[in-house]
């Protein structure tokens, strides 16, 4: 999706299908009504905009190639409740793609860890498909995921698929368990201790609640990991989504467009500072 | 890996001498454990140090009305319980096997008697149970968070 001429203005999207990930995270498939070529980097966000009710950030969670638009979103409030009660077929607007992305040419040639929380794995997916596309590219490759239940587990085939490939070391993870669960209990960051990975020669990806990613770097940063090469997706509420408005503002930071994608040294002590 | 180098090899002996890891060794053993075999039994005595060398293993407590519960599961290099540690030597969980698995197994009483004798193999043995003990309260207290949960209002 190349950035639309004005880029505050909606174009219009048909949401041509929909899947239900878990209780309240639903993914949309959405196309372009008019000519829109769907160009965009792993880690960016579109501003997707209800008629009538309103508009939210949202990352792409598709293949930047040879995927539909895909954005995975959790119902937690005024906007994102009324979007999951949309039927298919309905017209939405987009602009985007915004922001920066997943620095995943920096990570070649050595070990590439993914820690993703909850529904930090939407952000991340594009990520992990890119990096699977140019698997040759990366050295190990671990995917660390951790989320509350196993009833929030999203993107279970998908998750089954890279499992079975065998050259994507995956690891699962749930905060509380249910009897039938096989899969490893305890915190995401838990998992970084037990991966298979040099940390001198790896790049960090994490995309989760603030303060799973705040211990997940500090985790990182243990096992020896570079502070430069860990990268952390920030989510601040946002308006313009293109630096005009500051509502986004992070220390020196506009999330919207120095973000979301964002090296640990530049977020030195900014992780604790509350919304505005 | 002989038991003498498998012993050597572990954190807490990095600054030890000859002898004290020798002392140390002669505590150990290597226990195998196939999948679905306790390591430790809730209420049963704490005889024993597990350290996990390859393998899985499950941290459960059974809660009334809801079965047993998974509460952590431990890996390679990680430590299993320290019950064994502290009065009064009683289990507070079921550890168990859910992969085969192969620890490193301290007997308890004479390694807290080598422990208390010689106070240098006691603070190398103590800074890595702490180290182990405050990243497992960390993560505990994140668990406890429940960071993923719906926002506030939202449940
Ligand atoms: C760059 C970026 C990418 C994002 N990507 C996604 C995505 O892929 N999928 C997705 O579902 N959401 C994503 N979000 C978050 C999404 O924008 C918000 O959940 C949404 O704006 C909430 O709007 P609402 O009006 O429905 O909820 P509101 O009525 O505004 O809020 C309801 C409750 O949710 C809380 N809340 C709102 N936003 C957030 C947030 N970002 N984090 C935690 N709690 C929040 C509020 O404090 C409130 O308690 C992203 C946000 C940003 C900034
Ligand atoms: S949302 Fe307006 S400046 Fe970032």
């Amino acid at each position: 999706m190349s950035a639309p001429a004005e880029p505050t203005l909606p174009a219009p999207y048909r949401i041509v299908a929909r899947r239900q990930d878990s209780a309240d995270v639903f993914t949309w498939t959405v196309e372009p009504l008019g000519e829109h070529a769907p160009t965009f980097l792993p880690g960016q966000f579109n501003m997707l905009y209800a008629y009538g009710i309103g508009e939210v950030p949202v990352s792409i969670s598709s293949a930047a190639a040879g995927e539909p638009l895909l954005h995975t979103i959790r119902a937690v409030g005024s906007v994102t409740r009324p979007m999951a009660a949309l039927p298919v077929g309905t017209v939405i607007g987009l602009r985007g793609p915004y922001g920066t992305a997943w620095p995943l040419a920096e990570a070649e040639g050595g070990d590439l860890v993914i820690v993703a929380g909850g529904l930090g794995l939407a952000p991340l997916r594009p990520a992990i498909l890119g990096a699977l596309a140019r698997r040759a590219q990366f050295g190990r490759l671990c995917l660390l995921y951790g989320t509350r239940s196993p009833a929030d587990v999203l993107f279970a085939d998908q998750l089954a698929a890279w499992r079975a490939r065998g050259d994507l070391e995956l690891r699962v993870t749930v905060d509380r368990a249910t009897p039938d669960w096989t899969d490893e209990v305890g915190v995401v960051t838990r998992l970084i201790a037990r991966a298979g990975f040099d940390p001198a020669r790896t790049t960090a990806f994490v995309c989760g609640p603030e303060i799973m990613m705040r211990f997940a770097g500090e985790a990182l940063l243990r096992r020896g990991v570079p502070a430069a090469a860990i990268h952390l997706s920030l989510e601040r509420n946002m308006k313009c989504a293109v630096g005009y408005c500051g509502h986004c503002q992070l220390g020196p930071h506009f999330i919207c467009r120095d973000g979301p994608v964002l090296a640990w040294p530049r977020l030195a002590g900014l992780l604790d500072v509350a919304e505005l | 890996m002989t038991l003498r180098e498998r012993v050597e090899s572990q954190r807490f002996c990095q600054g030890l001498g000859e002898a004290q890891c020798g002392e140390l060794a002669a505590c150990a053993s290597e226990r195998c454990f196939a999948q679905g075999e306790f390591l430790l039994r809730q209420h049963a005595p704490a005889d024993t140090f597990y350290l996990v060398l390859e393998g899985q293993v499950q941290i459960r407590l059974a809660l009334p009305g809801q079965g047993l519960v998974t509460l952590e599961t431990i890996g390679p290099d990680e430590a299993v319980g320290w019950s064994w540690f502290a009065p009064p030597y009683r289990c507070q969980f079921d550890a168990l096997a859910t992969t085969p698995t192969r620890t490193l197994a301290f007997a308890a009483e004479p390694l807290r008697a080598l422990m208390e004798r010689d106070p240098t193999v006691g603070y190398a043995v103590l800074k890595v149970l702490v180290s182990t003990l405050s990243e497992r309260v960390q993560s505990c207290r994140l668990q406890v968070l429940d960071v993923y949960a719906p926002p506030a209002g939202q449940r």
